[in-house]
This record gives structure tokens, sequence and C-alpha cells, in this order.
């Protein structure tokens, strides 16, 4: 339960850590926060000859509006996103989902952009940052690029980041008259989701879906948005028999995973009721 | 007048536990001393080809390691214990793998280095070559003829099988108006301590003194496999404080203990080994997955006249602990019933899966859980409550002592008494109206109510039962000792006989000392940690089969009562008055007939180990005293008599539990929303501690019902080999437990006590799934196994709709 032998460094600025992995990014990892990092070292899962800490470098961190947009650092913890009022008002879906992340202390240590670049399967973010819809900031050697979660998420714990690229920055949209929640199955003990849905929906007076926005995690090797269910609902008057005809569609067309934590089959119809449980829920009509 | 037997005192150790300054087995730091790891194998059943060490051996800080081939020239095999005395061949089982591997994680090679980094660093460097061999996983394969066996010296993986058959089971079953027949299984689990198990080892090579800090639950079965391991006579076994014990430290312990030492005699340096939590989910031992076919036969007003079933018993891949979950039935095989006739055929499946070790209860929680779900589904077919099938059958309070066909004898107990006051606490009758209510909603709720005894005070001769052919016999009854010294300062000084692993064993003893000796708990000082070349131990000095509180507490009670009459002889020759009319209160003794007549045990204390001319003649110097108790009711049965009769423990304990369930049908997700217990452990010396007890065994019963437990994959690999992984309850999901005392003491223990360390973990799966099916019995679903995870939950619910349609 010892890692192999690394280096560590600390940069304090960008650049150093964007210089550092220039050279060395074949065979670092990134520290930010490192509640998943630091057990994989551990089991000696994961062998970095290099960990390169970016907690020192301070314009990672922090929650900021930037006009019809909230601007997120990517080493903001999940515990800042929980008491941001900025959010709460304006991006509920985060603090809603990284409340339910883990425990107290992983949600002080452990961090967004950690997590999104991650990219674990039961992880709870990339559901809610799959429904935002939000563009996410890569600082690399060329210069700066921008990524929808849609093709950041590649494949189990693998993202398009490249060696040597640091996420920064995750902007999600300002949101006004939306509702929004994230419901999940977890496993006993952890928390990790076995199925995990968030979903955002503006409604008109007459709850005409004029917005809807649903992502999963836990479901298969990576991040979805449930398109099939969101192009069933847009336009449409919620009733209750819509939703459930609409959850019943929820994973067509994914490769649901079966583990220890249940059965595809299982998993599958926990994300249909889910599904429905959560547009219920955010519908207001239950 | 017990002063403070029977009050919540102020916990001695909690202090130290709490506030870190615990001495575990970790905070050992000797000069010089090593850092141990192992090579596990990485295979569920393979053949070692070729093990090499000399890379590793060349790696900064290494200083020693080890071989299969040089662990059986340098140690030998462990003598085959009681409960593999049934082999039709020995097997000869040494610490580590040998020639071969017979499950994921288990040890074959170690390196010794100046840091625990260093050592996991060269460990990478042990090459290993192994020809993987198919492995047998599930029972049902075990049990093919063709299936190859892991032994191949035994020709099967079937390695035993045998029969117990008490009372006229025959005529029960042609009396019977009716046969009950069910199969059901309980599956692999733990109890997940906190501290993994640990060892540092120190070999002196001038005097051949071997030394060890373990935080072992059972020194006998350290203090023998060490001298047998490396033919030592002076083995000292020190026991630190144990972060929690629940029998995941009794057996395969014994085996790191060797494998630690020899890296300490090899290198001649202080050796210590942490293991890690993966290291401890694969490798340290799990209950056993344990299948039944039962049948019962009953009459039509509910009276069950007889029972009997095979068990099948997934004992994994070790012959070491083959038969310890059909032997330990043998403790509560009648439940709390008056059934007459009883027939139990065991057999133990080798298998490629981690040995199976005791966990809190062993067999027991098993046990129960056949008799439960049988008086369940007797109610069902016979149409009577689940309540009066179990009072038809319930031993009564008159009938007590109550011998058990099997020659059990109940010391005290009132189960009508404990099952009547739970359906008062939990409102039965209330609760299935609401049940009723709910269900028009389309809510289900769920009522579970049993019962079970908690045997207690193990008889070492209960396996001769199962193998009256037993070369070694492994003792009869038990005996445990304890030692109490008035030091020259007035305080007492205790040594337990035997290690604690969190029981407040520390506070208990103090209290039942603090009676006899007229003297405040708070002025007693109880000696940790256990030291095999100190403490005054026999048979019985075991953390385990729920000894404690019969062997322990009877020596102290023995000890401090000898050193109150000690003390009173004294007295009466420094105060010219007879000890009888004596008595000590608060620290003085004085004559009851003349106030004036008084000394202090402090003054006492100085007299007795510095003044010679006060001693009465003859009187022996010092104010020390050592008991060693023996259960003084032990026959009959002490040893199997010809129709194998035989106490397999001693008092019993006995609680009725009632589980309140709600179950979303559509998820198969349980909320238990009430959890009561009523609870009969004899006298109870702390209700504190008693009730730490319970709630913790219940807290782990109910877990495991719900879904905490072990998975491999079809190769054998483990899939739950983390915390995260294996599922157990946290907080968040355990109910608030409604716990209340209804003492009946036993006639025969020194203060009427009787057991509490088991508890709740044995009745508690049963109550659960008798609860689940309870909540959906509108669907016809049957409860058959553990555990009931959601998803397991979710498929009974659907074979129910599928077989309704």
């Amino acid at each position: 339960m010892i890692p192999c032998a690394f280096d560590y460094e600390a940069p304090t600025s960008l650049e150093e850590a964007l210089s550092l992995l220039s050279t060395r990014g074949h065979e670092a990892k990134l520290l930010a926060g490192g509640q998943s990092l630091l057990p994989l070292m551990k089991l000696r899962f994961a062998r970095p000859r290099i960990v390169i800490d970016l907690g020192g470098i301070s314009g990672l961190r922090g929650i900021r509006r930037d006009g019809d947009q909230i601007a997120i650092g990517a080493l903001t913890s999940y515990s800042e996103i929980v008491e941001s009022e900025l959010l709460r008002s304006h991006c509920a879906l985060l603090p809603q989902t990284a409340v339910t992340v883990g425990d107290v202390q992983v949600r002080n240590q452990g961090t967004l952009g950690g997590a999104l670049a991650h990219a674990d399967p039961a992880a709870d973010m990339p559901a809610a940052i799959a429904a935002l819809d939000a563009n996410l900031k890569i600082v690399g050697p060329k210069g700066e690029r921008i990524v929808k979660a849609h093709d950041f998420f590649v494949a189990m714990l693998t993202t398009n980041l490249a060696r040597d690229e640091i996420l920064t920055e995750i902007r999600v949209p300002r949101l006004e008259q939306t509702r929004c929640t994230y419901v999940k199955a977890a496993k006993r003990a952890s928390g990790f989701a076995i199925v995990g849905i968030a979903v955002r929906l503006r409604t008109s007076a007459d709850r005409v879906c004029e917005e809807i926005a649903v992502g999963l995690t836990g479901i298969t090797d990576r991040p979805h948005r449930a398109e099939t269910v969101e192009s069933m609902l847009r336009g449409k008057r919620l009733d209750r028999q819509l939703i459930e005809q609409a959850a019943l569609e929820v994973t067509r067309g994914l490769d649901v995973t079966a583990d220890i934590n249940g059965s595809s089959e299982y998993r599958s119809h926990l994300t249909r009721v889910h599904m429905a449980r959560a547009l219920h829920a955010v519908s207001g009509d239950t | 007048m017990a002063k403070y037997v029977g009050q919540s005192t102020r916990s001695k150790e909690g202090p130290r536990h709490v506030s870190g300054a615990s001495f575990f087995t970790d905070e050992v730091r000797l000069a010089g001393m090593l850092h141990a790891v192992i090579l596990r194998s990485p295979h569920a059943h393979a053949r070692i080809l070729n093990v090499n060490t000399d890379a590793a051996l060349r790696a900064p800080g290494v200083i020693a390691a080890f071989t299969p081939q040089e662990l059986k020239e340098k140690t030998k095999p462990f003598r085959p214990g009681r409960y593999s005395a049934g082999l039709a061949r020995p097997i000869q089982e040494y610490a580590g793998a040998i020639n071969k591997v017979r499950y994921f994680g288990e040890p074959v090679a170690a390196v010794a280095a100046r840091s625990r980094a260093e050592a996991e660093d060269a460990l990478e460097l042990i090459e290993a070559e192994y020809e993987p061999l198919s492995p047998v996983i599930e029972t049902s394969d075990a049990l093919r003829p063709d299936s190859p066996p892991i032994f191949e010296e035994l020709g099967s993986n079937r390695a035993w099988t045998g029969t117990l058959t008490y009372g006229d089971i025959e005529g029960a079953f042609k009396q019977a108006d009716r046969i009950v027949a069910e199969k059901l299984k309980i599956h692999r689990y733990s109890s997940t301590p906190l501290e993994p198990l640990a060892c540092v080892a120190s070999f002196d090579a001038a005097s051949k003194k071997l030394t060890v800090w373990v935080n072992a639950q059972v020194p006998d079965n350290i203090y023998d496999a060490l001298r047998d391991a490396f033919g030592l006579d002076d083995v000292r076994v020190i026991i630190p404080d144990i972060g929690g014990g629940f029998g995941q430290k009794i057996h395969l312990i014994k085996n790191y203990a060797v494998l630690t030492s020899f890296l300490a005699i090899k290198s001649h340096r202080p050796v210590k080994w942490i293991e890690d939590r993966t290291e401890h989910m694969m490798a340290a031992g799990h209950s056993c997955q344990q299948e039944f076919e039962v049948e019962a036969a009953v009459k039509k007003d509910g009276t069950v006249l007889g029972l009997k079933f095979k068990e099948y018993d997934d004992v994994g891949g070790s012959v070491s602990t083959l038969t310890i979950h059909f032997t330990n039935k043998l403790n509560n095989l009648t439940n709390t019933y008056k059934v007459k006739a009883i027939s139990m055929e065991g057999n133990s499946l080798i298998t490629n899966k981690c040995p199976v070790i005791p966990n809190r209860g062993i067999g027991k929680p098993a046990m129960c859980f056949v008799w439960e779900r049988m008086m369940d589904k007797i109610a069902e077919e016979l149409n009577m409550s689940l309540i009066e099938v179990r009072s038809v059958n319930l031993v009564q309070a008159s009938e007590m002592p109550y011998e058990t066909p099997n020659g059990n004898i109940y010391d005290s107990g009132d189960y009508p008494g404990l099952l009547k006051r739970l359906l008062e606490k939990i409102d039965y009758d209330g609760l299935k109206k609401e049940q009723s209510e709910k269900r028009k909603e389309g809510r289900h709720l769920g009522i579970g109510v049993v019962i079970g005894v908690e045997p207690g005070g193990r008889n070492a001769a209960r396996d001769m039962a199962v193998f009256p052919e037993m070369k070694q016999v492994p003792g009869a009854g038990g005996v445990n000792g304890a030692t109490v010294k008035l030091e020259k300062n007035g305080t007492v000084a205790l040594f337990l006989g035997s290690p604690n692993c969190g029981q407040s064993h520390e506070t208990t003893s103090a209290q039942v000392t603090a009676d006899i000796l007229g003297i405040s708990p708070d002025r007693i000082s109880v000696t940790t940690p256990f030291d095999s070349d100190l403490a005054p131990w026999g048979v019985s000095a075991a953390n385990s089969g729920n000894n404690f509180h019969l062997y322990d507490i009877g020596a102290i009670h023995g000890a401090a009562h000898k050193l109150r009459e000690k003390i009173l002889t004294l007295a009466g020759n420094v105060l010219a008055t007879t000890p009888e009319n004596l008595t000590i209160e608060d620290g003085v003794v004085f004559a009851t007939d003349s106030t004036a007549k008084k000394i202090t045990l402090t003054d006492l204390g100085r007299l007795a180990y510095s003044n010679q001319s006060v001693m009465p003649t003859g009187l022996e110097g010092g104010l020390h005293t050592t008991f060693y108790y023996t259960y003084p009711h032990a026959q009959p049965y002490l040893t199997p008599d010809v129709n194998r009769k035989v106490r397999a423990q001693f008092s019993f304990s006995a609680a009725a539990h009632g589980a309140v369930v709600e179950i979303d049908t559509t998820t198969g997700e349980v909320k238990v929303l009430r959890y009561v217990i009523v609870s009969d452990n004899g006298t109870i010396i702390n209700p504190d501690v008693v009730d730490g007890q319970a709630y913790g065994s219940a807290a782990h019963g109910i877990s495991v019902a719900l879904g905490e437990g072990f998975v491999y994959s079809s190769d054998g690999q483990l899939l739950t080999v983390t915390l995260t992984d294996y599922g157990k309850s946290s907080a968040l999901e355990t109910p608030k437990f409604e716990l209340e005392h209804y003492p009946v003491p036993s006639p025969f223990s020194a203060l009427g006590q009787k057991a509490a360390g088991e508890g709740a973990a044995i009745p508690s799966p049963a109550a659960i799934a008798s609860a689940v099916e309870d909540a959906l019995k509108p669907m016809g679903v049957k409860v058959r196994e553990l555990p009931l995870s959601p998803e397991s939950v979710w498929r009974l619910i659907q074979d129910a709709k599928r077989n309704s349609t």
C-alpha cells in the first residue's frame, strides 16, 4: 500500500505545469485532489514517475460569473460547489450532484476538474456536466481549446486530454427558470453511482417542455446524454404517461455495464425507474 | 450487595481508544526492525513451477526473503487440528503454499527490508512461474465426480461427509402429519475488523526464544503453531490492543505469525508484518457459504417432531477448518425449541476460494436461519400465524434447566416471555393493521419476528461428537485463569488470562473485582497487553467462543474472593479480631461490631509487602492470588457419550428480534424502519457494554442480510477486495436499535451472567429474511437465500410475477 517511487513537483503557475508536462507528460499524473489517484497509486495500479500537484496554482480555483456563463476553476472542490450561492441560484444541478459525492472528507479534497479528468464511469459529476452541455477549457502547448462533454469522455478512465494538456476550467450556462435534479442508485458503503441521472428542464406555464437535457452516468463506460428521452419530450406537454413512455427508452442503444453492483438487466431497469422518477420530480407532476 | 456490577461504570479502555492512545501491534517498534511483505497468488488454482528471489534480495534495503521450497525445508507443517480430524488421509499444510496455490491471494513468498516501501518495491522483483489449473469455484462443481481434486491426495473435493443423529428421527417422520421441505443458503461474508492482521516477531538466537506481538484472539493457536513450525520450546506470545476480532483473528493468523517469525529467524532481526485491507479481504479468511436441504416433520398443531438437514459447506482451499461451520451447529442445534429428534449431515467441499474461518457466531447464524425460515414455512403450510407456530414449540421457562436431544443443557431462560415482550414492544398487532392499510396504498411493509439462543463458554471436547476417532483430544470443558494483587499503595492490579478485542474486558472485570474487594473500579488497574509468559491462561484463553463471561469472569471472581479472604485474614491479625467479623467498604476494612477497628487497604498493602511481624503464622506473604476457573457444572456430557451427546457450550443467552422493513418493489431496495431486540444475557455486569455488543452484532447481521459479502469471478478472482466493493452498510443504512433487557440469571455461573459477544449476529439475518418475505407475501415471494441485495430482491419479485402468470 505504498506507491512506487515518484518525483513530486508543485508548480505555482500554469506555464510551469505545462512546461513540466512538455518534457515528462508521458510518465506524469496531475494531482488535483487525489481522492482517486492516491488510492490507485497505493495499490500500484497507477505508477506515475512524476506527480505534478496543481494545488498551488491559484488561478485554477474558484467560481465566477462570466456573462451568461459561470466559470468554475478545475481545482474547485465539491464542497465549494455545494456551498456556492451563484451555482445554487443559477446552476443548481452542480451543487445537487456534488453533495452526493463520497463523504465530507472526499468533498473537501476532491475537485471537479480532477473528477472529470479521471473519468471514472461511476462518478457523479460527469452526468451533470453532460446535462449542462458544459464547455471544458483545455490548455496545452498549442494554446487553448474548448471541448464539449460529449467529446471529452472517450472510454473508461480515458478522456480526450493529451498528455501535455491540462483541464483548467469548466464553463456552464447561467440558467434561469430551470429546474434540475440529480438522482442515483448508489452502492452501499461508497456512494458510487450504479446509475446516476442528471436532468435540467425548462417548461412553459402550461407544462410544455421548452428545453431539456438528461445526463447519465454509471450505465456504460462513460457518461451519455439520453437523447432519445430528450427528443421524445422536447416541445411536448409533460404528462405522466409521456414521461413513463420516454423513460422506457433511456438505455436505448447503450451497452449497459454488468458488474458486481448490478447485472446489465437490473442496471437497465434501475435506469428506467430512476429516469421516470427524475422526470416526475423535476416536472413537478407528483 | 453489588455496588458496581449492573452499573454502566466509566469505561477503562475507552478513553485510550478514542484519544488515539491505544497500543496496537503496529505500534511495536524494535531496534533494527525489518518490514515484511508477502507475495500472493494471482491464480485461484495453479502448480508452482519456480519461485526465484535472487533479484529481490539484491534490491535496496532487502535483508531476507523466502521461497516455498525454503519454507518447506525449514519449517514443519501444522498438526492437523480438530476440524480436519475426519480426513481420509492427513494433509500436510504449511504456513504458505508449497507445490500448489489453492486460492487467489494465498501466500507464496515474502521479503523483508529496512522499510516497507523497499519491501514493496522488492516484492515486484520476485519471479514466480505457475502452471494454471482449472479452478473449482462453485460447490456444484466441487460435488461433480470429475471435478479435479484440489488436494490430489484426497481424490475428491468432497473432503469430508458425516452424519449425526439425535433421538428417534425415523419415528418422528413416521408420526408426522406433514413433511415441510425447503432449500436454504447463506453466503460468504466477513466481519471486516478495522485493524487487519498484524505481527512482529523477534528471535533471540542465543537463548532460542521467539517472541511475537500479534493481534490474535486465541494465544493457544499461535503458541502451538510457532512451537511446532520451528521446533522451539520457548515461545512468548504478546497480544496488544486489538482493533476488532469477531473470529477473523483466530485461525489463519497463525500462518502469518509463522511466516513473519520465519523471516525474523532467517534475518536475525525483528520483523514486522502488517496486512493491508486488500490482503485481508482476499486471504485472511471468510465465513462459509452454507447450503441446506431441510425437512421438518410436523404435527397439525405446528409441533415439530423432528428436523433433518443436509449441509454443504464451501470451505475454500484449505482443510484446516473443514468442519468448523458444521460442528458449531451443535451449539444451537435445536435453537429455542423442544424438538426431540434431529439429524444433521455435513459435507465439506473444497473449492479454490479463501479458506473459511469463524465469524461472529460461526455456523450459528446459519443454524438459526434454518430454524426460523422453517418456522415461517411451517406456519404458511399449516395456515398458522408465525407467532403461534413458534410458541407451540418453545421450551418453557418451567422446563429450565433443559436438556436438548444433542446434550446441551440450557441453564436458564424464558423464551415465551421474550417473545411476548417483543410483540408488545414492537406493537405487533398494530403493525399488522398498518401493514394491511399500507398494502391498499401499494406499499410493502414487512414484519419479521424471530428468536434464537446465544450459546456461551465453549467445551473443547465438542468436536469429538463428530470425530470420536480423534487422535489428539483437544481437551474437555475449559480452563482459564486470572490474577489479582493488592499493591502496596492500596490499589489493585488485575491480570487477565485472555486478550481483549475491544469488548471492554478491562471495565467489566474491574467492576466484578471492585464489588468483591470493596474498592472503587477507579483504584483497579487492568494490565494489558496479554503476555503468555505472565498471564494465567489455559485452553479457554480465547477471545472467541463467547468465553470471556464464563471463564474469565469466573476466574476473576474466584481470584478476587481468594484475595478478599487473604486480606481479611491479615486484617484480622492486625486488628485483633476474626476475619468473619470483618468487611470491606470503600477501601477500608472494618469490624462490623466495632467501627474503631479498621484499617485501610493502603495500610494493609504497605504492611503486607514490608512488615513480616504482622503476618499471621502460616499465611503466604504478599496479597496476590491466582484462580483458574473450570465450569463446575460441566457434567453430564462433558465428553461425548456413546450417542455422541455432548455439551457444546455451557451458558445460553437468548433474544427475540423484531424487524420492520419497507420494500421499494420497483428497485428491490429494503429499508429497515425499526429493529427491536428483547434480550436475556443473564446478570448484566455493565449495561452499556452489553448494549454495545448487541448494537454492533445486530448492525453486522443486518448488513450481512442486506448485501455485504464476497463475490468471486468464474475463474476464482475475488472481485470484492476493497471495503467499497464489499458493500458493508454504513451508519446511514443501519437502523436505530430498540433494545430491552430481560435477564434470567444462570443458576450455574459465578454471578448469573451469560454471553453477549456474538449476540444479535445470530438471529438478525433470519429476522431480516422473515421481514422481507412478510412484506412480499402478497406477491408470493419466498426468501430462501441471503443476501437480500436490491437486485436479488428485485429478482425474487420478477420470478414471483412470472410464476403467478
